[in-house]
């Protein structure tokens, strides 16, 4: 095991701990907090795998965006304050059929799935190259996602909107 | 060669020292400099032996203090939350450091040290992940702490941090435009020559108007006065409200180390980071043509001093600017946010574009 | 004013009792069930058009028959007229018609009588205690309610009767079960506690904020927090022993309140105080309101986050103190002016350090005109917020620089003059819009205008001897006073002293420059005091209990402009050394009162400013 390893298992553990404090806490906030770290440990993940550019976008994104909306809204919430928002379970039965169902369908391809295991090549920064074909090759599912993204962000204006 | 660990623990140690200790040595600065400008003497009596020099030991008592004051947790705050906010609000704001380049290139024997803790190639696409993780501990400790009053802060920190996010990456997105790199060392050593052979290539005088509106949002993303809604002392006390002690302190501290991280991203974008205008590598050549070398040593002293020199102005600055102007409203900060440096940071976008258009 | 009495006696000819024209106060007692009407009709009357209620406030007279009288002062912008309307109350169970339906003030002025006379208000919409706790019992401005009883310890458990004070959980579970409506979706507001306890409350104002996001919907101002109690003081005392009781009322301006008290006795002796005394008081008044509208204005920017010009200010204002101490030896507790005069003359060369002062004082306010006046966040900060209608300012009873930020050209300095204000020359700035912008204005300006009239009144003060042209041998008062003390008198009347007007006494010739020559209320000079028996015997009369300043029956109202807007001391004395009863009509009291008002629809952050601009000071609205 070397230091590559170490830090990988760090990571993976930190991943899954956080991700079983999401779940299992009864607190909404603290699940955000389970969430924060999830998300970090992922980005952490990314970094192994020499993907340095998804690693920042996904705590640029998902942990300083998204998640803070997700908290500033749990906090706007009428009770966020004097009242612990609990997270409870319900549906117990139905829930577990699914759950299972999907272990079982995620457990069967991570078997059957021909890894490509390899070593890690040279570190090779991919901003670059990630910008061009965004602009290049990829530029029409850019566009539609852009204009995707403005009409949601023109429309939920418009609903927040009083009068 | 490679670096070792042990002088990648020694360059962290250096840039911690000097984060910190420029944080501490801004609650002197901003004691002695508001007292200057407010025709006072400002705070003198911390002394050792009857040494007062100045004043310069009170951030020591202030350290002294915040380490033996009780700190109190209130009986309905969230505990674990509540102990950990400030910690989180210290880390983001220190690991930011972790890719700001203070030197170029030092030269032991057959070792070459990159002046930068961490080479990232993705250097400021990291300082902007960093700066919105900074609300987290402002939001956390907010809400643990149980009180409408923190709880105002929080949110108040919430909405002005979040929108302030999306204009501060706007607008270096022209330098990012200029540079065609966001690996911070790059960025520095493309500052490095000049224009008209005497003008130093500096950030500024490519990007002046995204330049102003960095500084803006970025005093914005300090929380400090005319920002400072979040903390208002004389409206809602701030987010802290219910902190004591060391936890009040680890935010205190928060505010400066952010003041002196802005300091440095303005200076390494805009203002040339560590270059000292006409040193090379092998010493200063001046326009006029005379030149002097000096060995590396030399040379890396020289940067780092200019980097800390241009840092410690710009502090200067914003404790200047904290001094002299009234707070906004919380509703006036978010509408100046987004309806103004927003559009004009898209603008500059624009004319950035259309400039390296037409010079190409 | 007949012509207002003459027209009430027509209209209401069945329902007056009385008329009366006394000190040059225009009153009329009318029956009780009658008020109402009455106090409309004043109101609405297009010829006399009362349309501002100075004060309202209550008299008791102990065991007399009726025992309780309703005072009503109104003052009319258009024709300059006051008139007192009273109404007498009798037990058991006194109770009035309420007038807050007509005046906006009246409801807290009704508050304040239901809570320390026990007058109750029919139809008032929220009678509760306004200056005492909810657990307080007893009326305590009742003559039957001696100054030394004390009030039982209120704990938790003794006096938790939920019915007065909500126990945490019951208001918690109320602030749960509160629910307004908003376009069609049921809303929870957030309720927030602003003070006592508050940066931005001066520590003494509690106002209980209803909130939505941080948008104000409701709230409610409560006072109190600092009540001292000043006018029951003020009938268990002297005349003379009152002073300093005024100094407690307004703070930052002390020398104002001793001044209107003093004119309010004055007025009821029928005493004119010396030319030179009156362009002191006024002098001393202006230097106190500088101080005070610095205080006002800095304070303001320091809690809008500009603590620069607060402390800009704050030098400004020491050279004030100073000036204030070198005078009457002391910054605040000033007890400077007597019943007939001041405590003593100017102190040699104080008019050229004045002139110095005032430099300092231009100088900062030209500093801070460049950091805020046009300083874009400031004005944003400020402009249209915390703005009161015209109408609604009259209806809150506003005065002085607020009522004048409304646009309302009032200033008692100009309309009732006193101290030969009349004499002197200068402006009163109105503003337009009455948000705090124009308040800041307004202020400003008041302090340019109050450097002018101290220049111009040192112009016009008569010179009096302040360094004595003496011929004789020099020898200081004090030594003059223990000369006496033994007896050595010998030509000691013939001596000119040189005086330090802070210690013992004045020259004599300088002591008829400041006081007035009536042996009722004048205190001799001390080298007649000292030096000869009807000096002693004058003395003694003025300082010993029971006797001292007496006078006549009667009362009298007398406003004066203080730094706040109107401040009025009503007295009435039943011919003893003691007053009857003292009214003092404090002009922030009113603007804490439209405070709610003020701020509906505010942000939550625009309440600091708003708060700052009214310049609460508590000494003078809790008294």
């Amino acid at each position: 095991m070397n230091f590559y390893d170490i830090v990988f298992y760090l990571f993976a553990a930190l991943t899954i701990a956080s991700a079983g404090v999401l779940v299992f806490s009864r607190n909404v906030v603290y699940s955000a907090v389970g969430l924060l770290f999830a998300l970090s440990g992922v980005a952490g993940l990314y970094v192994l795998l020499a993907a340095d550019f998804v690693a920042i976008v996904q705590i640029l994104i998902y942990v300083g965006g998204i998640l803070v909306l997700l908290l500033f809204g749990v906090m706007l919430s009428q009770k966020g304050m004097r009242v612990d928002i609990g997270t409870g379970a319900k549906q117990l039965g139905p829930a577990m059929i699914v759950v299972a169902g999907v272990l079982v369908v995620l457990f069967r391809m991570i078997m059957k799935t021909p890894w490509a295991l390899q070593s890690v090549s040279e570190f090779e920064p991919t901003t670059n190259k990630i910008g061009v074909l965004m602009m290049t090759d990829y530029l029409i599912p850019f566009e539609i996602a852009s204009v995707l993204l403005l009409g949601a962000l023109v429309g939920a204006a418009f609903i927040a909107r009083k009068d | 060669m490679a670096e070792g660990i042990g002088i990648i623990l020694l360059k962290f140690g250096f840039i911690l020292l000097f984060a910190l200790g420029l944080g501490g040595l801004l609650t002197w600065v901003e004691r002695k400099q508001s007292a200057i400008m407010q025709d006072r003497i400002g705070a003198n009596r911390a002394s050792i032996f009857g040494l007062r020099l100045i004043g310069l030991f009170h951030p020591l008592a202030d350290a002294i203090k915040m380490f033996t004051k009780e700190s109190f947790t209130p009986a309905s705050a969230e505990k674990f939350l509540f102990t950990l906010a400030p910690a989180i609000s210290v880390f983001f704001a220190l690991i930011g450091f972790a890719v700001i380049p203070f030197g170029d290139k030092l030269i032991f024997g057959d070792t070459v040290v990159n002046l930068q803790v961490a080479p990232l190639n993705v250097g400021l696409l990291y300082l902007f992940a960093v700066a919105g993780l900074a609300v987290y501990g402002v939001v956390l400790g907010a809400w643990a702490s149980r009180n409408n009053y923190a709880m105002l802060g929080g949110m108040r920190a919430a909405a002005q941090m979040i929108s302030y996010e999306v204009a501060l990456g706007v607008t270096i997105f022209g330098s990012i435009m200029i540079y065609q790199t966001v690996d911070l060392q790059q960025i520095v050593h493309l500052q490095g020559g000049t224009f008209w052979g005497w003008l130093p290539a500096w950030g500024i005088f490519m990007q002046p108007l995204g330049f102003i509106l960095f500084l803006t949002v970025g005093i914005a993303e300090t929380k400090r006065v005319p920002f400072d809604a979040p903390e208002g002392e004389s409206e809602i006390i701030g987010y802290f409200i219910e902190y004591s002690g060391m936890g009040f302190g680890m935010y205190f501290l928060t505010d400066f180390v952010e003041t002196v991280m802005i300091s440095a991203i303005t200076v390494t974008l805009f203002f040339g980071g560590w270059q000292v205008p006409y040193l090379l590598a092998d010493g200063f050549h001046f326009p006029w043509g005379e030149v002097w070398l000096l060995n590396n040593w030399t040379v890396a002293l020289f940067q780092i001093a200019s980097f800390s020199l241009k840092v410690m102005f710009f502090l200067w600055l914003q404790m200047a600017i904290r001094w002299t102007l009234p707070r906004f409203r919380y509703d006036q900060i978010l509408r100046l946010g987004w309806k103004y440096i927003l559009p004009i940071s898209l603008l500059n976008i624009v004319l950035t574009g259309i400039v390296i258009m037409v010079l190409k | 004013m007949p012509n207002a009495l003459k027209l009430l006696q027509n209209k209401f000819s069945d329902c007056i009792r009385e008329t009366n024209c006394h000190l040059g106060d225009t009153s009329a007692v009318v029956n009780k069930k009658a008020v109402h009407d009455i106090l409309e009709f004043l109101r609405d009357d297009a010829d006399l058009n009362f349309d501002l209620l100075v004060d309202l406030t209550c008299v008791d007279y102990g065991e007399g028959e009726p025992r309780f009288e309703i005072v009503y002062l109104l003052h009319s912008f258009k024709t300059k007229a006051r008139i007192f309307i009273k109404a007498q109350v009798s037990e058991p169970d006194p109770q009035v018609q309420t007038v807050s339906d007509l005046w906006h003030i009246a409801d807290w002025y009704e508050r304040e009588v239901w809570d320390l006379f026990g007058v109750s208000f029919k139809g008032h919409p929220d009678l509760r205690r306004l200056l005492m706790y909810e657990e307080f019992q007893g009326h305590p401005l009742r003559k039957d309610y001696s100054i030394d009883k004390r009030q039982p310890l209120v704990t938790a458990e003794g006096t938790n009767n939920s019915q007065i004070t909500p126990t945490l959980e019951q208001s918690q579970q109320a602030m749960e079960e509160y629910v307004s409506e908003e376009n069609g979706l049921s809303v929870r507001h957030m309720f927030l506690n602003m003070g006592p306890s508050h940066p931005a409350m001066h520590g003494v104002v509690k106002i209980v904020l209803e909130l939505d996001g941080e948008k104000v919907v409701g709230s409610d101002v409560g006072i109190g927090y600092l009540h001292r109690a000043f006018e029951k003081h003020a009938e268990n005392i002297s005349y003379t022993g009152v002073f300093p009781y005024t100094d407690r009322l307004n703070y930052v301006s002390p020398i104002i309140n001793n001044v209107g008290y003093a004119l309010a006795v004055e007025k009821l002796l029928g005493i004119e105080v010396t030319e030179r005394c009156k362009y002191i008081r006024v002098i001393m008044s202006e230097i106190s309101r500088i101080a005070d509208h610095l205080t006002c204005i800095g304070a303001m920017a320091m809690e809008l986050g500009a603590m620069t010009p607060f402390l800009y200010f704050m030098q400004a204002r020491e050279a004030m103190y100073q000036l204030i101490e070198e005078v009457t030896g002391a910054r605040i507790t000033v007890s400077y002016v007597r019943v007939g005069g001041v405590k003593a003359d100017l102190p040699a060369g104080f008019e050229s350090r004045v002139h110095d002062q005032l430099k300092k004082v231009r100088a900062e306010l030209k500093q801070v005109h460049r950091l805020l006046s046009r300083n874009r966040i400031f004005v944003d900060r400020v402009q249209g917020i915390g703005a009161i209608s015209t109408a609604d300012a009259i209806s809150y009873s506003f005065t002085g620089p607020m009522l004048r930020a409304c646009g309302v050209d009032y200033d008692v300095r100009k309309t009732f003059p006193y101290s030969n204000y009349d004499r002197i020359d200068f402006d009163v700035p109105v503003g337009e819009n009455g948000d705090i912008l124009d308040r800041y204005l307004v202020r400003m300006e008041e302090i340019e205008q109050s450097c002018r009239i101290i220049e111009q009144a040192f112009e016009k003060i008569p010179v009096g001897n302040v360094m004595v042209d003496f011929t004789g041998k020099e020898i200081p008062a004090e030594k003059m006073a223990d000369l006496g003390k033994f007896g050595q008198t010998e030509g000691l009347l013939l001596q000119v002293a040189v005086t330090d007007p802070t210690l013992l006494g004045a020259g004599e010739s300088e002591h008829a420059e400041v006081r007035h020559a009536d042996k009722r209320v004048s205190l001799p000079a001390k080298e007649k005091t000292y030096a000869s028996i009807e000096g002693l015997i004058n003395h003694f009369m003025l300082i010993m209990d029971g006797h001292g300043i007496c006078p006549p029956k009667g009362e009298a109202y007398f406003p004066v402009e203080g730094a706040n807007g109107e401040l009025g001391f009503y007295i009435v004395s039943d011919g003893s050394d003691k007053a009857y009863r003292v009214r003092c009509r404090p002009p922030c009291f009113a603007f804490v009162a439209g405070f709610s008002k003020m701020i509906e629809g505010c942000q939550l952050a625009d309440i600091i400013p708003a708060f700052g601009s009214i310049n609460m000071i508590a000494g003078e609205l809790d008294r």
